[in-house]
């Protein structure tokens, strides 16, 4: 990249912040890296790509390509094996670098891997390093980082948990250090990190679009002016450029001499307990940001003001909420949890919803907020019950005589592989649980493996494999490739699926602890969704009603948390919960016609609330056989009907009624070790 | 695309907003696109691709595969594959530059990553044993239009590679044991159908404008967009011939245009106006204010003046912020943003 068209830094208006963090990741690095969460627009990428001007100059062996300096490569063992080099001996200056990894980047790219070339040449295995060797005491740079691609992300938490990054493919073996710092982009919209990764980036800084007007003109006016003469523009922000450039460089030489008083220390401990932080990472980075902030400013002394200000900066992303209280024992009211989401987005079914202020109809016609339609607030469900066509008597949701309990969440475990049904849509959208598309040449292409089988050669390292071999085979063309050279494209198919949970809630559940059980069974059905990457909406059902009472999201750990919280006791109008979720699968069927959800329906089956006249069971068939004719959708009916001498195996019936797959509770787990149902 | 006639671009009836803000773009690159939604059968694709008409002229290295301009930074020469070309821009020799129409480069729906991004050029591989880059649409797109007819259908990774590279006007490739990087600052034209499903809000935001197609209602338009069409399908050659005239007074505007607007000033006051707005409309970070005041400059360019005037804002406002206003899940993007800035205010 070019320095000379990059936006200079110090011409970015506002975003104070986010400035500040990066200045104290450029004097030290042992600040951790920072993460950017923003809107979009709001100089994210700019700032951090401009960074690079004002970054310091190391010193580097002369040649080595993985950027070690002196003392590096005075470790016992560390150069052997490794020429690349040269031994030209002596060490050079050069600023550190920032190094992109682009969202598409190859593993084999990232962690490094043979070079072609070199090897075909010299029939000697070469090793080319990859972006981690490159970003060794510099900085690695991930824009979007959230949308990186799991392969990579485990790649890159290895090196920087350890420091070092061993390179065991392709025949090649080496390990060198890869200690850099770790700065990413992301607009939350897209989806959250990962928590492991999360917790890598040592400071967090929100950015959000100045809202002062005259900063707003400011910014205007020095982008067009940087857009209509680059140069120019940043030949006018040289001299402040430079300045600072200095005062960094300044900053990380004082930085050695900075004290921390040990009573700083106590309260550094003292806001991490207070923000619940897990671990210890926080801490320390506290410290060391703080002095880089003492640095910057000139001081030899930390003092409570830099804790407090980058505290703020380490804390945010760390800081657990307040665990949920311990579940009452019983009694738990409805209304308590129907009001904990009234805050949620409008639930995405609703296809039609739009916002009053944009309606479509020029006249002035008042159109209705969208809280007023019952199908549209989730909070708001329970008055709409799961008969959208009929009004229906209104129901308290403490109603008084239907006890309600809470139950703990029984133990977790792994749960057996379920998928969408195979076929050849085309998807978009990002997750790990369906393959789809046997054509193969979809999803990214991540990194390679042995021949499983496939046609998707991956011949890029099939050429690697075979370029050791090349001085020893004769061939009409450079390359003589032999079948066992062949290498394989591991593509990340990126379909997450749509999961609707439809909970049981009535009073039959709460029998013998049994509801532990099953929401032991749920919650591991949630954390299955979790690493997949799906998409979940929970509808639960008991007394006369069902509850969309998780629209759908990606927060798996709000689905986590209502579970927790879901009350248990009544009837159960399993026919309204079968009414519901149509409901929500129309929604999500038009607004994504590619999408295949799944829907996980937990009960005992014993269905005895109609909505019209009726036996209830037998509209509760009629009901499942209806919902069965829409075939992208794929049903799983967990029995949750104890295994005792007296059943009414009804449970099996709706399932047969939805061609839905059949599990007991017990047969949901990958190994079953410990039926938790039975007693 | 290029042997075959094309429907000339002044012969599209109606849809005079579509027409402008491909003008706009054409005029100043840096509005960074348009996306133009609408229902089927509304003369998107036709105008895009008929804008190969009006296109303007660009100076470019001949044969650089990266589209450089003579005067360009030699950074990305000295790796470049292309041997000649390099050592003669390496040396300061003399390179040969020509005049040329800018692309448009299509990406279409179904294309991989690789093609898009660029990969190692394999047949050279076997064949020497040296690797060297292929390069992608990306490359191709530099500095012209990159054209996506029904971008709401692209493969969510496929969005994340534009995404990376609409955001700085570079293109890196780690992959295949290629790493390379290139400039890639490209006008993003897509089309969609919204009723195919939204765009990823990431994505929406790196079009510069946004305009809705409709049918037209106008009987009167309806009959003379069947007479035309008729007319262009059966005698394609003299039917471009009839409209040649118009063709080459629109691109000696936009060339005059093109021109004029870096002395296009903007008055403090009007920028003010554009930060209200959008702080009334609610937009997402800066991007917003800075189209908008682009899109202003640059209609004024386009109708020869050199200062912006209130209406020019205004206008700006309707093309730079539909699809920016902040909101809720799947609501409908917003149409009328005179609207929204009568509630604000």
């Amino acid at each position: 990249m070019n320095i000379k068209t990059l936006y200079p830094f110090p011409a970015i208006v506002g975003q104070e912040e986010l400035k500040l963090s990066l200045i104290l990741n450029a004097i030290n690095p042992g600040t951790g890296g920072v993460l950017i969460r923003g809107e979009k627009g709001t100089a994210k990428s700019t700032a951090v790509r401009s960074l690079a001007s004002l970054l310091p100059e190391i010193e580097v062996v002369a040649g080595c390509l993985f950027g070690l300096n002196p003392e590096e490569t005075a470790v016992v063992g560390r150069c052997e094996g490794c020429c690349l080099c040269g031994r030209q001996g002596g060490t050079v200056r050069r600023p550190v670098r920032v190094v992109t990894l682009p969202l598409n980047a190859t593993e084999d790219r990232l962690a490094g891997g043979i070079d072609f070339e070199k090897t075909t040449r010299d029939g000697k295995r070469t090793v080319q390093p990859g972006l981690l060797a490159k970003a060794h005491r510099g900085i690695l740079y991930v824009d979007e980082v959230n949308l990186l691609d799991d392969h990579l992300v485990d790649v890159m938490l290895e090196a920087s948990a350890s420091g070092e990054n061993r390179i065991e493919r392709e025949g090649v073996s080496l390990s060198h250090p890869a200690r850099f710092i770790l700065v990413g982009t992301m607009n939350p919209e897209e989806g959250d990190l990962r928590p492991q990764l999360l917790d890598r980036f040592g400071l967090c800084v929100e950015v959000k679009a100045e809202i002062d007007r005259e900063m707003r003109v400011t910014t205007m006016e020095q982008r067009e002016s940087f857009d209509a003469a680059p140069a120019t523009f940043i030949e006018r922000f040289a001299a402040e450029t430079q300045e600072l450039a200095q005062r960094i460089e300044k900053a990380r030489r004082f930085l050695p001499k900075v004290q921390m008083p040990g009573r700083l220390r106590a309260l550094i401990s003292e806001l991490c307990t207070e923000a619940r932080v897990a671990g210890h990472r926080a801490d320390l980075i506290i410290e060391q940001a703080a002095r880089a902030l003492a640095a910057f400013s000139e001081r030899l002394e930390v003092e409570d003001e830099d804790i407090t200000r980058v505290a703020q900066l380490a804390l945010r992303h760390r800081q657990r909420e307040p665990g949920p209280p311990p579940p009452p024992p019983e009694e738990k009211q409805h209304d308590d949890h129907d009001h904990s989401h009234d805050e949620e987005p409008p639930e995405e079914e609703s296809e039609q919803e739009e916002n009053p202020n944009q309606d479509e109809q020029p006249d002035d016609q008042e159109q209705p907020p969208p809280e007023s339609k019952p199908e549209q607030d989730p909070g708001d469900t329970g008055s709409s019950g799961g008969t959208p066509d009929e009004s229906k008597e209104p129901t308290k949701p403490a109603n008084p005589d239907a006890k309600e309990k809470v139950f703990e969440v029984g133990a977790t475990f792994k749960v057996k592989p379920f998928n969408a049904s195979k076929d050849r849509v085309f998807r978009r959208g990002s997750g790990r649980r369906s393959r789809s598309r046997i054509s193969g040449m979809q999803g990214r292409y991540v990194k390679s493996t042995m021949p499983r089988g496939g046609k998707d050669v991956a011949l890029d390292a099939t050429l690697r494999a075979a370029a050791p071999y090349q001085r020893h085979r004769q061939s009409d063309c450079a390359i003589a490739i032999r079948p066992e050279d062949i290498r394989e494209k591991v593509r990340e198919r990126r379909i997450g699926n749509f999961l609707l949970f439809v909970v049981d809630a009535s009073g039959s559940m709460g029998a013998r602890g049994r509801m532990t059980a099953t929401k032991g069974a749920i919650m591991s059905l949630l954390l299955d969704a979790y690493q997949k990457r799906d998409k979940v909406a929970m509808i639960s059902f008991n007394k006369t009603e069902a509850r969309l009472n998780l629209p759908p999201t990606s927060s798996i750990d709000m689905a986590a948390r209502l579970l927790a919280e879901m009350p248990v006791g009544g009837r159960t109008p399993l026919n309204a919960a079968l009414v519901k979720v149509d409901e929500v699968l129309r929604g999500q069927l038009v607004r994504d016609p590619t999408s295949r959800p799944i829907v996980v329906l937990i009960t005992d089956g014993r269905s005895n609330v109609a909505i019209a006249d009726g036996k209830p069971i037998d509209e509760c068939l009629e009901l499942a056989r209806r919902l069965s004719r829409e075939e992208r959708v794929r049903f799983i009916l967990v029995d949750t009907e104890e295994q005792g001498l007296i059943r009414f195996g009804l449970a099996v019936k709706i399932a047969e009624a939805l061609k839905a797959r059949y599990f007991q509770t017990a047969e949901l787990k990958a190994d079953t070790l410990i039926d938790l149902i039975k007693e | 695309m290029s042997c075959q006639t094309i429907y000339p671009f002044v012969a599209i009836v109606g849809q005079e907003q579509m027409k402008l803000s491909l003008y706009l773009n054409l005029i100043n690159p840096t509005l960074s696109g348009v996306l133009i939604r609408g229902e089927k059968g509304t003369a998107k694709s036709t105008a895009v691709r008929a804008l190969a008409d009006i296109l303007p002229m660009i100076e470019v290295v001949k044969d650089c595969p990266f589209q450089l301009a003579p005067g360009d930074g030699l950074n990305l020469c000295r790796e470049c594959f292309h041997s000649d070309c390099r050592e003669r821009r390496i040396t300061g020799g003399p390179v040969e530059a020509l005049q040329r129409h800018i692309k448009v480069v299509e990406l279409p729906v179904g294309a991989t990553e690789d093609r898009v991004v660029g990969t190692m050029d394999l047949e050279y591989a076997i064949r020497k044993g040296e690797k060297r880059i292929e390069p992608g649409l990306l490359a191709a797109a530099h500095r012209g239009i990159l054209y996506v007819d029904e971008v709401n259908l692209l493969d969510d990774h496929v969005v994340d590679v534009l995404l990376d590279a609409a955001a700085m006007g570079v293109s890196t490739i780690e992959r295949e044991g290629i790493s390379f990087s290139h400039p890639s600052r490209f006008v993003l034209v897509g089309t969609m159908n919204p009723e195919e499903g939204e765009l990823r809000p990431q994505l929406l935001d790196r079009f510069g404008l946004s305009v809705r197609v409709e049918g037209i209602a106008d009987r009167e338009s309806r009959v003379t967009v069947m007479e035309r069409r008729v007319a262009f399908d059966e005698f394609p050659e003299t039917f471009t011939g009839r409209w040649k005239g118009q063709s080459r007074e629109l691109v000696e505007r936009i060339e005059v245009a093109r021109q004029l607007y870096p002395e296009v000033v903007i008055d403090r006051e009007e920028l003010f106006t554009i930060a209200d707005f959008c702080l009334d409309v609610g937009v997402d970070g800066h991007r917003g204010d800075i189209i908008m005041m682009k899109a202003a400059k640059t209609l004024a360019a386009f109708d020869n003046r050199k200062k912006v005037q209130k209406a020019d804002v205004e206008a700006a406002a309707e093309l730079a912020l539909p699809h920016r206003m902040r909101r809720q899940p799947l609501m409908e993007i917003g149409d009328n943003v005179k609207k929204i800035k009568g509630m604000g205010r």
